[in-house]
């Protein structure tokens, strides 16, 4: 019955075919395999093999830049802190400065304003000191003007000059 | 089809050169073909490779569907093969229907019962020497009397009829196809222009269809292949 039902579309049995095709089947086969199949097969394996690798690499990766980020944040606030802290400290002795420059100031202003009270008293009583002998010269001077009145020439002449003298010597 | 089977006598053997002649010019094909898809692998894929490992993955997916994982390894790269082969054989006949001499010079060899038998006898053969290499001998005969003793005559007769059905159905749409083709062609250029234009028409239309079953047959074929191996294999 098969072999009726074959034999039906060809005229003989023609069983070289089939040796033929299974043959050169084969033969294709091992032609393909070694051509195309494994270079093929091998990079999509090492594809596939890369691929899985990526991954983990990247989740890796992340792992790292979480860890990074956390400690950039840390490292940040510590900075914020460390720069209040500078702030703080530079206001601090900026104040602290400063009323020791206004002390030290008002001190000086202080000591030159005694100084200056004590020369104009020391003037003052020197003026006064002078003055008062000026005032005994002076009367004595008169005194002895009108004393020496009825002297002569000569005598009116050397009153002059010790006058002129005195009052040289005075002046000097 | 196209007149008498070509055939001549070589060491006691009966050859048909149409099937020869066709069927070196097939295997030409397949290999230039793939061979040009796998010129420059790379690890990102281009062009043609990627329709390769496309064709490839589709293959696998085939096998990966009916049997277990482990097992697999080999009987892809015969599904790849099988499926290519096949789908090519399939379409030529389409493009190509030469005769001279009123003698057949080329069409599609799976349109040939003998064609599409040997392949469907390597599938078998292959998938009880999977079965003993896997099972034991002892193993491989216990599946003829599975479920029960009873059904051993009808699993003999199974395998049988899957033999003969794996080739004969490819056969039989493949040459029922380009039988069609040939009709319809002589019926176009029967009548002159009055029917050349439908004629035309009505080709084209079957020749896409016979493309469609082309490549269902192959499918088939390749599936029903790895059916036939797993069932062998596995259990």
């Amino acid at each position: 019955m098969f072999v009726n039902s074959v034999l039906a579309e060809s005229n003989s049995l023609y069983v070289g075919d089939l040796v033929f095709y299974i043959v050169t089947f084969i033969i294709l086969m091992l032609l393909i395999k070694h051509f195309a199949w494994k270079p093929v097969t091998d990079m999509m394996k090492k594809r596939a093999d890369k691929i899985a690798s990526d991954i983990d690499n990247a989740a890796k990766s992340r792992e790292n830049a979480e860890k990074m980020a956390a400690k950039r944040q840390a490292e940040l606030q510590n900075s914020h802190q460390e720069a209040a802290d500078i702030v703080n400290n530079a206001k601090k002795s900026g104040e602290v400065q400063r009323t020791q420059i206004v002390e030290a100031a008002q001190n000086d202003a202080q000591a030159l304003k005694q100084r200056a009270q004590e020369d104009a008293k020391q003037a003052r009583r020197d003026a006064l000191n002078g003055a008062k002998d000026d005032v005994a010269n002076l009367s004595i001077e008169i005194a002895s003007k009108l004393i020496h009145k009825e002297l002569n020439a000569d005598d009116q002449k050397e009153l002059i000059d010790s006058y002129i003298e005195g009052l040289v010597d005075h002046e000097s | 089809m196209g007149g008498d089977a070509f055939t001549f006598k070589f060491l006691g053997l009966t050859f048909n050169a149409t099937n020869i002649i066709s069927g070196l010019v097939i295997y030409a094909i397949v290999f230039f073909v793939l061979f040009g898809m796998s010129r420059k692998i790379q690890m990102k894929p281009k062009g043609a490779q990627n329709v390769l490992e496309w064709l490839i993955d589709f293959t696998n997916g085939i096998v990966r569907s009916q049997m277990p994982n482990e097992e697999t390894g080999h009987y892809s790269f015969l599904a790849f093969v099988l499926f290519v082969f096949i789908f090519f054989a399939n379409q030529f006949g389409l493009i190509f229907n030469l005769s001279w001499n009123n003698q057949e010079i080329l069409r599609s060899p799976t349109a040939d019962p003998v064609v599409t038998l040997t392949f469907s006898l390597m599938v078998i053969v292959l998938a009880h020497f999977a079965g003993i290499a896997n099972k034991g001998f002892g193993g491989y005969l216990k599946g003829y009397v599975k479920p029960f003793a009873l059904m051993l005559p009808v699993n003999i007769i199974e395998e049988l009829a899957n033999f003969l059905t794996l080739g004969l159905r490819i056969f039989g749409n493949i040459f029922a196809g380009e039988l069609l083709l040939k009709l319809v062609a002589g019926v176009a250029f029967s009548h002159g222009a009055l029917t050349i234009i439908p004629g035309f028409l009505l080709e084209l239309l079957w020749q896409g269809f016979s493309v469609f079953i082309g490549s269902i047959q192959a499918y088939v074929f390749v599936t029903l292949t790895t059916v036939y191996i797993s069932r062998k294999v596995s259990e």
